[in-house]
């Protein structure tokens, strides 16, 4: 556990920088080393030919003696090689060297000291005359090793530079991960409002934090809404069973003519069928959620199904003293369900008939808007405060005043699945007189020809 | 009329098969998809009427196998409450109706009965005329007499009398009205049936000397002509 910063990306990291950086310190390290070299010999070869050029010269003007003259004072000289060897024949006639094969060029011999070598430049000045000058290499050694001791050091210290902030970093990252994950554990373990600490610092762990942060904010969000739910369907469920309950015991207890017991069952069925839908349009929300319809989607002509509705609760409408106009300012089709969209629509035209008092105007709408169809459902009856608009889609939710309707608050519900499935989009928009505005944009189908752009209110 | 059920579920089997044999049918029972199957494709019976979810071999099976077999008795399935998509399935695999549990025992027998009346129908050559009584109904011209006079329908108003009297002498429920003539399988919340059988009622008996279409409490409508 002590050294799991080795397995961290910023390790890693810190590692293959350290292998970059001695792959460059070894390259340059063999070009100087080379250069330096060179530049040595390159010396070494210039100070013998101007050994052999002096020592030439004097044989050339004064023969042999002045050739042993010019050697001695070679020896001293500046500017000049360390050894100098003139030997005719084999046999040694001035300089500090031993005599030794004839070989011409430039080459290293053996120096005088253990582990030296000399490099020189030897040649014929004279028939049967042969002169060799050259200078110990040991400097040059010296300094090339001089070189590489210094390159390694820097090296060493580079590398444990590397090392050291690579640590640093890693564990650094390792604090802040183990934070994310310390806070994913403790959620796991049902601590749901832990949160991932932020730093401020907006750099990338920050971003992902904060990114884990508000994806729990929205399961939180979610699970909350799952309670709500859950705590509403046993509360909603409770009070028709105990009814069915007590008036079964009433029924039992205090009944004793046929005619009351056929009226107490015949309630009691009631209540069962209220129960009964009520889970029905649960299992057909969560059904349509799990957007397994999809597969069946077929081109829907909007018109034709809205004339259709209208048709239908036209005169539903009339008998409860509502005025139901359809208004269609395009024709539109959407890929879609019709069955569905038929259930979607109808829930619409039917809250605005049963939450709205006689005399109100109810009218269906469709319009194109870019490449949205969109119908309306609008009434101009006392509307819905705007703080209400957002909770009329959670499930189960009734307004106070329809509380007393019969329903199940799962309506709205429904047509927010129905509408999701088909990709659309609810707004409730804020009418300037009283009245509630319901609008379902859809994306259109294909096989629709691309509408005019019309003037449309925002979306 | 001679009636299988094929249902797992023995309380509810007992159930129905009284109801059944209370409305004057004469039922026979088999409780898992094998026994149902051999006894389907034996027996002469009026109409099936099959349990989805069945031991052995399942409902949708046990009816594609049926009608490859050249069976071509009605058959009214029976599902949970699960799914929108249990219909169409249903329906694809052969079945002539659709009923979702827990349903009450009038709409069973109603829909049996539209079952049956189906049978009777089959192979008969499809009418142009429906005729009952003082009223006569045209499906070519879509035109409806009473009496001799001209009554003018609107396009459900329409469906809905056809339906009627197709089903003439037969209860029908809300829900039947409902698929057939709207073509919605949900129970909308306001009184759509109620609201058109009320128009057509009036248009029907303004130029009648009697009512053609009853009320029955707890179950629906009934087209009688005598």
């Amino acid at each position: 556990m002590r050294i799991r910063f080795i397995h961290t990306e910023g390790f890693r990291i810190a590692a293959i920088f350290v292998a970059i950086f001695a792959l460059a310190a070894a390259a340059l390290a063999a070009s100087v080393l080379v250069i330096v070299q060179r530049e040595f010999r390159d010396q070494i070869v210039q100070f013998a030919n101007a050994d052999i050029a002096a020592v030439k010269n004097g044989y050339r003007t004064e023969g042999e003696a002045e050739a042993r003259e010019v050697i001695e004072q070679r020896m001293t000289a500046e500017g000049a090689s360390d050894f100098i060897l003139l030997q005719r024949d084999g046999k040694r006639l001035a300089g500090n060297l031993k005599a030794m094969p004839p070989r011409t060029g430039i080459f290293t011999v053996p120096g005088i000291r253990r582990r030296h070598r000399i490099l020189g430049v030897a040649t014929y000045i004279a028939p049967g005359l042969y002169i060799f000058s050259g200078s110990d290499l040991y400097p040059a050694r010296l300094a090339r090793e001089h070189i590489v001791q210094f390159l390694i050091w820097i090296f060493a210290g580079a590398v444990l530079l590397a090392v050291l902030g690579g640590v640093f970093v890693s564990r650094n990252l390792l604090r802040r991960t183990d934070a994310i994950a310390r806070a994913c554990r403790a959620i796991m373990n049902g601590n749901m409002k832990t949160r991932v600490p932020v730093r401020g610092t907006e750099d990338e762990l920050d971003r992902l934090a904060q990114t884990i942060n508000a994806m729990l904010d929205r399961i939180a969000a979610l699970m909350e809404n799952v309670r709500q739910v859950t705590n509403d369907i046993a509360h909603d469920l409770r009070t028709p069973v105990s009814h069915l309950r007590h008036r079964l015991e009433h029924a039992r207890l205090q009944l004793s003519a046929p005619a009351d017991y056929d009226k107490a069952l015949e309630s009691a069925i009631a209540t069962s069928d209220e129960i009964l839908a009520l889970f029905a349009a649960l299992l057909r929300i969560a059904q349509i959620e799990g957007g397994a319809r999809r597969a069946g989607f077929a081109l829907v002509e909007l018109t034709d199904l809205l004339h259709q509705l209208r048709d239908m609760f036209g005169p539903v409408a009339d008998d409860s003293g509502h005025v139901l106009t359809l208004t269609l300012a395009q024709p539109a089709a959407i890929r879609g369900d019709r069955e569905l969209l038929v259930q979607l629509f109808s829930n619409l035209i039917e809250n605005a008939i049963v939450h709205t008092p006689a005399g109100t105007r109810i009218e269906i709408g469709l319009r194109v808007d870019k490449d949205f169809a969109i119908v309306s459902v609008s009434d101009d009856g006392p509307g819905v405060p705007e703080e209400e608009h957002e909770k009329l889609f959670q499930p189960l939710y009734r307004r106070e005043a329809s509380r007393s309707q019969p329903g199940h608050g799962l309506g709205l519900a429904l047509v927010n699945a129905i509408t999701d499935l088909h990709s659309g989009r609810i707004v409730l928009r804020k009418t300037v007189q009283p009245g509630l505005c319901v609008e379902v944009a859809f994306p259109l189908g294909g096989d629709v020809q691309a509408p005019q752009a019309i003037e449309v209110g925002n979306l | 009329m001679k009636i299988l059920l094929v249902e797992d579920d023995k309380e509810i089997a007992g159930h129905v098969s009284h109801a059944l044999t209370s409305a004057g049918h004469d039922v026979d029972s088999a409780d898992d998809g094998f026994e149902g199957l051999s006894r389907a494709s034996s027996g002469d019976y009026a109409a099936l009427i099959l349990d989805r979810m069945l031991p052995r071999l399942d409902g949708l099976s046990l009816m594609k196998q049926l009608r490859a077999d050249g069976v071509k008795t009605p058959i009214l399935l029976l599902t949970t409450m699960a799914g929108i998509d249990d219909r169409v399935e249903g329906l694809e695999a052969g079945a002539d109706d659709y009923l979702v549990k827990p349903f009450a025992f009038a709409e069973l027998l109603a829909r049996v009965n539209a079952l049956g009346r189906r049978s009777e129908i089959n192979g008969r050559a499809a009418a142009t005329k429906l005729i009952a009584a003082d009223l006569e109904m045209d499906l070519i011209a879509r035109t409806v007499h009473r009496a001799g006079h001209a009554v003018e329908l609107q396009a459900q108003e329409f469906r809905l009398l056809e339906y009627l009297m197709r089903n003439a002498g037969r209860a029908v429920t809300r829900a039947m009205l409902l698929e057939h003539v709207w073509n919605l399988h949900f129970d909308p919340r306001t009184n759509i049936v109620e609201t058109h059988m009320s128009r057509l009622r009036t248009k029907l008996d303004r130029n009648g000397a009697k009512d053609l279409i009853h009320t029955i409490r707890g179950t629906g409508y009934i087209f009688r002509a005598d």
